[in-house]
């Protein structure tokens, strides 16, 4: 192989062409195959990529409410995918979500996702670049990365499109990666998850008929009826509260006072709808995702878990019903020769950065409320409030 | 964090240039220690610098007459050996080693202690054991270690296997053949201690109270980890952490807990094979091979445990170029045993061709990464205003590898930093020593 490297002059020149036409960018920009207006929709698909699927985000700041009632200042991202170019930067500000868009993949979509950066309305005097680490993509290329000293990150009013192969099934996470522990404490997190190829086939596992699964198992054992991605996070209000005050941020002291799951604690994170709009956000919503889990006795149930908090490794307990994990990192778990490495548990500890795909089958259950909780007890809390945190219900009908 | 982050730049500045300076020193190639079977090892106090300007008061395990250093050399032995360790003890307090994970250590002279036999103030005591198994260890005071072991008195044992070719093998098993490995050997500190010891207050040390504000990699914060080993301002932490590879090669991950916390070690590029853990294959019978090993993205550290994992990265499956398309980029792939990878550099031929899927923003746009080389291809620079990049001067992947407990990214309240190094994948061709 033979690798012709760019003469410096020619390098050279590049820079100053690019330079010298530099004057009119900081646009709001998608790049989409078969989107014709820039709203990150696909309206003539592209035979030369069938399998595209756009997502456009925001990267901003805005609030989001305490299940004490606390409002709490933070950075995040928001989903604009089918809003036109000219109204991007209006709806992205102060819209981020927490948890982050939930984002939904299918093995063999390529992946074009555009985060637009609108900058922070409550911090006129940061000039933050963002960006989104697409957490444990296999075989990854610093370029679409996001990772700031490896790569590129995006400026105030601009956008950068990342572009993902999408090779290998199961459960992610994603995270803007600048300046990781202000942002990421800040709530730049989110669930992202990809589902395999081979859904949609049928496979009879232990006497039932499934087409939805975690991997492809080829043996439908890690079938399921209903799926549910439970992300881990917590904030620590000191912080957030320093970062709105334009006050030095307490990393050395940081100590998360807000338990969640998927951006909520109890009891919110039972509350199916979105939470009500805080007030300092305009009318927009910002906590959309509920983890309250409901099936049909005998179903079985995927948990979708993933720890994002930046302070320390926590553990998800489940009462009266049994859990099976079956993949762990975004891997099926099984050996080099394809051993079962399935484990039959109680509970399941993650440290920030880690993932688990867990089976809770129903056979037998009786109706009723189950709870998955930390039992890291002293978690079950918002704040001094000691009663709520991170625990949810799963509902069996 | 403008204010702070800008403080703190100029040394990651300075430690990442020392990578232009990476054509020399084999220090890089494999993992610094003694090899052998016979080790002497004095307990003394020193200073480590941190990369907030900071000097902490250690204790540490030197070789022989040698410098305090943190962590203690790393004793690489083979299976098999009968290994004797000489412990000499300048300090004001008794002190000791223990080894988890070996079997029938024996100790002679020194006085009794509660984990293991002692050397006074003054004194020595000699530990002797055959390292019966291959595999990654640790070795730490057994003297009031919840002190001591946090001032420093901690190291990596490393006994390699009886094989064909022990120095690219983990185990007796082939299927543990790596081409390069690199050791992270993970701890924190509450540098209160150490002022309180340093103060002559060591009895008023109350770990109840434990609140780690510095972490480090053998020793080392970031960006201190990516400076070149042995570098005579930092004496006392001699060893660096820099992996660097080729694709289609196998980087063998020794990992170990060696302090208090739990750590998520994420490695960014791609899974990893967890193989083995405290020195175990993890295999279902005797001599099966790592069968019940499992690939992850994360390792999850644990207090006390080893890990050795095998981390490999070609950029299979990305749907593009990673040596660029087009007449500026000419190259060929060529497959020539049918497994889809070039023969000689590992590029994945069924994506070879295809060009870069999006176009980057104008530079105007972008805030750049120091190890950013203009160009998103490997081994290959691009256009970049004036000042940015130049931290990655042979034009790698570069990936972060750090603690996913994104706090420990901080040295003493200061961003970044922390448990954080970098992996570099190299083009093929580029010399790794």
């Amino acid at each position: 192989m033979t690798i012709i490297r760019i003469h410096p002059a020619i390098a050279a020149l590049t820079a100053s062409l690019c330079l010298g036409v530099s004057t009119a960018q900081a646009e709001v920009f998608v790049q989409c195959p078969g989107d014709t207006n820039g709203d990150a929709v696909i309206d003539t698909p592209d035979p030369n990529h069938p399998n595209a699927v756009c997502k456009h985000l925001t990267g901003g700041d805005g609030f989001v409410t305490m299940a004490d009632g606390r409002p709490l200042y933070m950075f995040g991202f928001s989903d604009v995918t089918g809003l036109a170019p000219t109204a991007v930067m209006s709806a992205g500000d102060l819209a981020a979500n927490f948890p982050a868009p939930t984002l939904s993949f299918k093995e063999g979509d390529e992946v074009y996702l555009t985060l637009t950066n609108v900058g922070m309305a409550m911090r006129p005097d940061l000039f933050d670049p963002h960006s989104v680490h697409f957490h444990g993509f296999p075989q990854a290329a610093p370029v679409y990365d996001g990772v700031p000293d490896s790569s590129i990150s995006i400026n105030m009013g601009a956008s950068l499109s990342y572009y993902y192969n999408i090779v290998e099934p199961g459960t992610y996470m994603y995270h803007c990666h600048v300046e990781a522990t202000e942002h990421m404490q800040m709530g730049m997190l989110g669930n992202l998850y990809v589902h395999p190829r081979q859904n949609g086939t049928a496979y009879t596992y232990q006497g039932k008929a499934y087409t939805t699964f975690v991997y492809n198992d080829g043996d439908g054992s890690t079938g399921y009826d209903v799926e549910y991605p439970i992300q881990i996070g917590s904030f620590d209000h000191n912080f957030h509260d320093a970062s709105q005050a334009v006050q030095p941020l307490p990393f050395a002291d940081m100590r998360d006072t807000y338990p969640m799951l998927n951006g909520r604690g109890y009891p919110d994170t039972i509350n199916p709808n979105a939470l009500p709009a805080p007030a300092d956000n305009g009318g927009k919503v910002s906590q959309p995702v509920s983890s309250l889990i409901t099936a049909t006795a005998g179903q079985k149930i995927l948990l979708r878990i993933s720890n994002l908090n930046v302070t320390r490794f926590h553990t998800l307990s489940l009462l009266g019903l049994p859990m099976k994990v079956v993949g762990s990192g975004a891997r099926l778990l099984r050996g080099p020769d394809g051993k079962d490495l399935y484990y039959a548990t109680g509970s399941v500890t993650l440290g920030g950065g880690e993932s688990v795909d867990v089976l809770v089958d129903t056979t037998g259950a009786a109706p009723g409320r189950y709870f998955l909780y930390t039992s890291n007890l002293q978690l079950l809390s918002n704040n001094v409030e000691d009663f709520g945190g991170m625990m949810t219900e799963i509902v069996i009908n | 964090m403008k204010r702070l982050h800008m403080k703190i730049m100029p040394r990651l500045v300075a430690a990442l240039w020392l990578l232009i300076g990476l054509t020399s020193g084999n220090a890089w190639a494999v993992i610094d220690g003694l090899t052998g079977a016979n080790f002497t090892l004095t307990a003394k106090a020193g200073y480590i610098a941190t990369p907030d300007g900071n000097s902490v008061l250690m204790w540490g395990y030197a070789n022989g007459a040698g410098l305090m250093q943190y962590p203690g050399p790393t004793l690489i032995v083979n299976q098999g050996a009968s290994v004797t360790i000489t412990l000499n003890n300048t300090l004001a307090v008794p002190v000791s080693i223990v080894f988890p994970g070996q079997q029938g250590v024996t100790t002679s002279g020194g006085t009794p202690g509660v984990l293991t036999a002692e050397a006074a103030p003054g004194g020595s005591v000699t530990y002797t054991f055959t390292a019966a198994r291959a595999g990654t260890y640790l070795y730490h005071s057994g003297t009031r270690p919840d002190l001591q072991t946090e001032m420093g008195l901690v190291g990596a044992l490393i006994v390699r296997p009886t094989a064909a070719d022990p120095l690219h093998q983990a185990y007796e098993h082939a299927n543990t053949h790596f081409d390069r490995e690199y050791l992270f050997l993970l701890t924190e500190m509450d540098k209160t201690v150490h002022e309180q010891v340093e103060f002559g207050q060591m009895n008023s040390v109350d770990m109840t109270k434990y609140h780690p504000t510095l972490w480090f990699i053998n020793g080392r914060n970031g960006p201190d980890t990516l400076a070149e080993a042995s570098v005579p301002w930092m004496p006392h932490q001699p060893y660096n952490t820099l992996p660097r590879m080729h694709p289609g090669e196998k980087l063998l991950m020794r990992v170990i807990g060696a302090g208090r916390d739990l750590h998520p070690f994420h490695h960014h590029g791609n899974h990893a094979l967890l193989i083995a853990r405290d020195g175990r294959l993890l295999e279902s019978t005797p001599g099966a091979g790592p069968d019940l090993a499992s690939a992850d993205f994360t390792v999850k550290v644990v207090p006390g445990e080893t890990y050795d994992a095998i981390f490999e990265w070609t950029g299979k499956g990305l749907g593009w170029d990673i040596y660029g398309t087009g007449p500026d980029y000419a190259h060929n792939c060529t497959d020539g045993n049918g497994d889809s990878f070039d023969d000689a550099t590992s590029e994945y031929c069924p994506d070879h061709g295809k060009p870069l899927p999006t176009s980057l923003p104008n530079q105007l746009d972008l805030t750049f990464g120091g190890m950013w080389t203009g160009s998103p291809y490997l081994g290959l620079m691009g256009a970049l205003p004036p000042g940015q990049g130049g931290m990655n001067p042979s034009a790698g992947f570069t990936y972060m590898w750090h603690s996913h407990t994104e706090k420990e990214l901080t040295n003493d309240d200061l961003f970044p930093g922390g448990m954080m190094s970098m992996l570099i994948i190299e083009a093929p061709g580029v010399p790794i020593p």
